[in-house]
C-alpha cells in the first residue's frame, strides 16, 4: 500500500468549503520554507518526503505538517537540533502567555 | 526586527507550530543561516499572488486567439508576457475546457498548485476529502460546488503528481460580448481555475 | 524515450519505500501514453539529497476512469491523465 499521504481514491466525506483566515505563524512557515528553497538549503522533493514521513501525518493541519518538515530537515541537516528548537519554543509560548 | 507577529501576541488559542516556527525562524537568523531581508522577501513574494493572475491570463486568451495559443503550448512564456514570474523548473500547464471536455486539477499526493501564479491554494483544495474524492468522483465533487457540467461533456481529471502545475481555461460564458477583458476577469473565479465549478455569469442589466 | 503517445502501457505494482509520486491508485492499471512531458532528475532520489541523474522520462499518461475504479459511475469517456515517470511503465501488448 502507498504511504499516509497517497490517498487518491480512498473515502473521503463532505468536503468542507469554509476558508480560514490564514494566520501569521502559516505565512511564516511558508516564507521559511520558500527562503531556505531560494538558497538551496532544501529542495520541494526533500520537503515532501519530510512531511510523508511523519507518523502525526493524518492529526497535523497542512502549515503543522509543513512546520514539522521543515524541522525535520534542518535537524537531519545538522543545522539546528531539536533540543534548542524545544527551548526557544517554550520561551517563545511563556512569553506569549503573558505573566 | 520582523513585525509579524501580532495575532499570537494577543494570546489567541493557535497551534503549538506557531512558536516552533518562530523559534526555527529566531534561531536560524542567529546562526545566519537565514537573513531577516530573505524571510520578508519570500513574505511578499506569496502576498503578490493571487488568483487574479490567473483572471489576467483567461480574459487576455479569450479575447486574443494568438495569446490563447500561446498560453495552451508554452504557459510559462505566456504568464512572463503579462508581467508574471511562474517558478523554475516546474511546469505550467493550461488546460482548456471545450464543449466537449471539463477539466478538474488535483494533486492526490500533496495539493501541488500553480503557486508562483495563484498564491495559495483554498482550504479545500488542500483537504483529505478533495484529495481523495476527486480523482474517484469527480463529478459528485463538482456537484457540491454547485456545478453539474451538461449532458454529453467528458470530464478529465488531471492529477499532478510530478513537477507539472495545472490551470483551466474556462470557457468563456455567453452574453459577455460587450464586457472589456477586466470585466472579464471579473467572472473568472479562484474556483473554475481548478475546474470544480464555472466562472460567473455577467450581471444582467435593467 | 522509450514510449511515444498512442503506446499502450501498464504502471507497474512496485512497492518501493521511501519518496515515490506513482500513487497508489494507478498501479497495475492499464492506459495510453497521452503526450511525452520531458526529462527530469528523479523526484525519489531527489527526496534524499541526491542529484536524481540521469533525468528520467516522464509521461503524461491517460487512463479510463471505468478501468481505475469498479464503481466508477460517470460516463465510460470519462478519463483522468496522471504523470508518470518511465520507470514505473511497461509497454502493454494486445487488447484487453
Amino acid at each position: 500500500m502507498g504511504g499516509v499521504h497517497d490517498i487518491g481514491g480512498s473515502p473521503g466525506g463532505p468536503i468542507d468549503r469554509g476558508q480560514h483566515e490564514v494566520e501569521d505563524w502559516e505565512r511564516l512557515a511558508d516564507a521559511i520554507n520558500g527562503a531556505l528553497g531560494a538558497k538551496g538549503l532544501q529542495s520541494t522533493d526533500q520537503h515532501r518526503r519530510a512531511i510523508e514521513s511523519l507518523a502525526e501525518y493524518r492529526d497535523l493541519s497542512y502549515y503543522e505538517r509543513w512546520v514539522a518538515a521543515t524541522e525535520k530537515l534542518l535537524v537531519e541537516k545538522g543545522v539546528l537540533s531539536s533540543d534548542e528548537i524545544d527551548e526557544r519554543a517554550a520561551e517563545i509560548q511563556r512569553r506569549w502567555n503573558g505573566p | 526586527m520582523s513585525n509579524h507577529h501580532p495575532h499570537e501576541e494577543t494570546g489567541g488559542t493557535t497551534s503549538p507550530y506557531a512558536a516552533r516556527i518562530r523559534a526555527i525562524e529566531a534561531l536560524l537568523l542567529e546562526k545566519g543561516v537565514l537573513t531577516e531581508p530573505e524571510v520578508q522577501d519570500s513574505i511578499s513574494y506569496m502576498e503578490a499572488r493571487s488568483p487574479a493572475n490567473g483572471a489576467k491570463l483567461v480574459a487576455r486568451a479569450w479575447v486574443d486567439e494568438d495569446f490563447k495559443e500561446l498560453l495552451l503550448s508554452d504557459g510559462k512564456a505566456a504568464a512572463s508576457e503579462l508581467g508574471m514570474d511562474p517558478e523554475h523548473p516546474a511546469e505550467f500547464v493550461v488546460v482548456e475546457n471545450t464543449p466537449e471536455v471539463h477539466n478538474l486539477i488535483v494533486c492526490t499526493l500533496c495539493s501541488c498548485y500553480p503557486r508562483a501564479i495563484l498564491g495559495r491554494p483554498p482550504d479545500w483544495y488542500k483537504s483529505f476529502a478533495y484529495r481523495s474524492r476527486a480523482v474517484r468522483e469527480p463529478r459528485a465533487v463538482m456537484r457540491e460546488f454547485g456545478f453539474e457540467p451538461p449532458e454529453g461533456v467528458e470530464v478529465l481529471v488531471h492529477d499532478s503528481t510530478a513537477d507539472v502545475r495545472y490551470l483551466v481555461l474556462p470557457m468563456r460564458p455567453p452574453a459577455t460580448e460587450d464586457l472589456s477583458e477586466e470585466e472579464l476577469a471579473g467572472l473568472v473565479t479562484r474556483d473554475s481555475l481548478v475546474g470544480v465549478n464555472v466562472p460567473r455569469a455577467p450581471a444582467r442589466t435593467g | 524515450m522509450t514510449f511515444e503517445p498512442g503506446d499502450r502501457v501498464r504502471v507497474l505494482p512496485a512497492e518501493k519505500p521511501g519518496h515515490v509520486r506513482t500513487p497508489d491508485y494507478v498501479k497495475r492499471k492499464a492506459g495510453w501514453v497521452e503526450a511525452v512531458v520531458g526529462a527530469f532528475p528523479n523526484p525519489e532520489e531527489l527526496a534524499y539529497g541526491l542529484s536524481g541523474l540521469p533525468e528520467r522520462p516522464l509521461y503524461r499518461v491517460g487512463f479510463l476512469q471505468i478501468d481505475l475504479w469498479d464503481d466508477y459511475t460517470g460516463p465510460a469517456e470519462d478519463h483522468l491523465y496522471a504523470d508518470i515517470y518511465e520507470h514505473w511503465l511497461e509497454p502493454e501488448r494486445g487488447t484487453t
